[in-house]
């Protein structure tokens, strides 16, 4: 191991940081989606990702082949991911209310390859270059980062603290922070528990559709599975349903999914194919060592 | 002493009839997969379907899928993994057939024993229970096929492994025999072979899984699946008992693919995706839970689906465009299967058919309209 190479490493490290950083914010939003829908219906999403793609799909309809100004391009993408959210929710996940978890399993991996297959359907290339929100690049000396970039921090800024203020200022936020400790005393006290899975489904969808605006440049059927991987295990780091511990968790993925491949290509010359598999094994292996989070809390088994 | 020989004889034989009795859809299934090939060659240029070549695939599938219905269906344990035992084992038997020069069979008998090795190794993901379960699976596959397309110097990566050998009698060199009764027909002694080892194997497979659920284990699966607290409070060791069905499953996907390599003489890593999780899991739903011989209906409608599709336009002569390239809405055509089966038959395609002939009663539940318990 040349000291070079490692002096290499270390120079790169303020890019991979800023790279990680970015990629992070888009894991934050699609954690918060699971976690979201978990606390309401205590499902696990598998279509979480392909909210993402829909996201960018749309907004290449929209901004570009339709040609609308962006903004209107943007939010028109955000609204029709979230009707595809709400129509999931009533027609597939308020029929399985009641049933098995491997049914529930079953019935949103086969939601998750419908999706997919209906982007290849009608989105059939493998890429489409979304607009960009603004364009060029800013460079600080060692770190070069897009405008782009910016825009990916603030949107996400924005849209925690709204999902913050929305869970703890409003009346709906509170009734589905209430099914989230406990669905069946929620129901007794008043709050209509299927109507807070669809508002769950709703919020997870619009805030996959900023995820996948935000993804841009790119947008494309297959991004669904690897971005629905990575948002749950941000959500897995940073303690399922713990709806902040996404923050956490999507920052420590996107940071490590940066700096373990470039530690490897850079110092050992190991092929970068491996960034694919950083997520999954960061995934196995917290599942298996502390299945609570980093920051959760142990959980005991009802009988 | 020569009565009484005689006497344990007879006995033998009237058990062997009551078995006969007791299987008799198996024993008309296995005289089916028998005689076969025989019609199949003689209406394959009529249909435009090669039903030899198509059902050595679908005994492959039905293998991977009897092995995730034990674990899914049976211990109830959901699993998106099982694209990548599938593909450990092919690569295992591919590698060690064309680099290192074993036998078909050996290489076949050691993708077993790989994938049942790797499935020890990660066993500890049964802690988990449910979703976690099956998104820890999921990312284990996604584990192995990155490793698969990386590990160049070993797998080549995505240039894929081509010129495996294919396979052959065991212990003999013979590659193929001529069917009598074939008309007008060129003969394909390779393929009529490769279709009766496979089909040995998978009758093999079947009647030791369903030996195997209607025995102690088999029942103790069934328990934990209801409550592993229940099961465990009755005596049922759970944690072994998950591991040991998990191995069982990871073992029948190293032995489907390890076929797999043998029968297409070609591999690449893309082979053996999520998709193929996927669709083996779809074959699962279609054939039911709980239900050995239902994979091989799920298997088959999987494999056949495309092939149909692309006969299609030989049928009818002019098909419509979007039918012909399966691989477009395939995706569509699983999902849909997945989803709406879910919501109207939980329990699988083929049993709740098999329900509505046995109880006289729909199968189906308007779930929009069931009752909340809560």
């Amino acid at each position: 191991m040349p000291l070079g190479s490692i002096v290499d490493f270390l120079g790169n490290c303020p890019q991979y940081i800023a790279n990680g950083l970015a990629n992070g914010c888009i894991y934050i939003l699609v954690a918060m989606g699971f976690n979201i829908i978990f606390n309401s219906t205590g499902i696990i999403n598998f279509a979480q990702g392909e909210f993402c793609m829909f996201g960018g799909l749309f907004a290449f309809t929209f901004g570009v082949t339709l040609g609308l100004p962006l903004p209107v391009a943007i939010i028109l993408a955000i609204l029709a991911t979230a009707i595809i959210g709400a129509l999931m929710e009533r027609l597939m996940i308020y029929p399985l209310r009641n049933a098995s978890v491997i049914t529930a399993i079953i019935a949103t991996v086969g939601a998750s390859i419908l999706f997919k297959a209906l982007g290849r359907m009608f989105w059939p290339k493998e890429a489409y270059k979304v607009p960009e929100f603004s364009t060029g690049n800013i460079t600080i000396p060692g770190v070069t980062v897009s405008r782009q970039f910016l825009w990916v921090l603030g949107l996400t800024v924005v849209s925690v603290l709204l999902v913050y203020l929305f869970f703890n200022r409003t009346r709906a936020g509170r009734a589905m922070r209430a099914c989230s400790i406990n669905r069946q005393a929620a129901s007794l006290v008043g709050i209509n528990v299927s109507r807070m899975s669809l508002y769950s489904f709703l919020l997870a969808a619009t805030l996959g559709g900023i995820a996948g605006l935000i993804n841009a440049p790119y947008a494309s059927y297959s991004i669904g599975l690897f971005l629905g991987i990575k948002g749950f295990t941000a959500a897995v780091v940073g303690g399922l349903g713990n709806t902040f511990g996404a923050v956490t968790g999507g920052l420590v993925l996107g940071l490590l999914e940066e700096l373990i491949p470039g530690f490897l290509t850079v110092v050992l010359g190991v092929s970068t194919g491996y960034k694919d598999a950083v997520a999954a094994l960061l995934l196995v292996t917290v599942l298996l060592l502390r299945p609570q989070g980093l920051i959760g809390k142990g959980v005991v088994e009802k009988v | 002493m020569a009565g009484e020989k005689g006497g344990k004889e007879a006995a033998a034989g009237s058990r062997f009839l009551a078995l006969l009795k007791r299987n008799r859809a198996l024993l008309i299934f296995f005289l089916f997969i028998l005689v076969m090939p025989l019609w199949a060659e003689n209406v394959y240029k009529t249909i435009s379907l090669d039903f030899v070549f198509i059902m050595r695939l679908v005994g492959v599938y039905t293998i991977a899928a009897v092995g995730l219905n034990l674990l899914m269906g049976y211990a109830g344990q959901v699993s998106l993994g099982q694209g990548a035992f599938f593909g450990i084992g092919a690569y295992t038997s591919a590698l060690l057939t064309l680099k290192a020069g074993f036998p078909v069979w050996v290489g076949i008998a050691l993708a077993i024993a790989v994938s049942a090795l790797f499935g020890i190794l990660v066993a500890p993901v049964l802690r988990l229970k449910g979703h976690y379960l099956a998104m820890a699976t999921l990312g284990l596959a996604i584990i192995v096929f990155v490793f698969l397309r990386e590990m160049t110097w070993l797998t080549e990566g995505n240039f894929g492994l081509s010129g495996i050998p294919s396979l052959n009698l065991p212990f003999t060199s013979i590659t193929g025999f001529d069917l009598p009764f074939i008309k007008d027909k060129a003969q394909r002694p390779e393929l009529y072979l490769q279709f009766y080892l496979i089909w040995i194997i998978v009758f093999a497979a079947l009647i030791l899984c369903s030996n195997l659920v209607r025995s102690r284990v088999g029942r103790s699966m069934r328990a934990l699946h209801q409550s592993e607290v229940a099961a465990e409070a009755m005596g049922v060791n759970v944690s072994a008992q998950k591991i040991k069905v998990f191995v069982l499953s990871a073992a029948l996907g190293g032995l489907a693919g390890g076929i797999y390599a043998n029968l297409q003489g070609y591999i690449d890593p893309n082979m053996f995706t999520i998709t193929l999780s996927i669709s083996v899991l779809t074959m699962v739903v279609i054939g039911g839970m709980e239900s050995i011989w239902g994979a091989v209906a799920g298997a088959a409608v999987i494999t056949f689906l495309p092939k149909m599709v692309e006969a299609i336009p030989k049928w009818v002569g002019d098909a419509p465009k979007w039918l012909e390239r399966y691989s477009n809405y395939e995706g569509i055509v699983f999902g849909l299967i997945l989803v709406l089966t879910m919501i109207f038959m939980p329990s699988g395609i083929t049993k709740g058919l098999s329900d509505l002939v046995r109880l006289r009663r729909s199968p189906f539940v308007n779930p929009f309209r069931r009752k909340a318990v809560e």
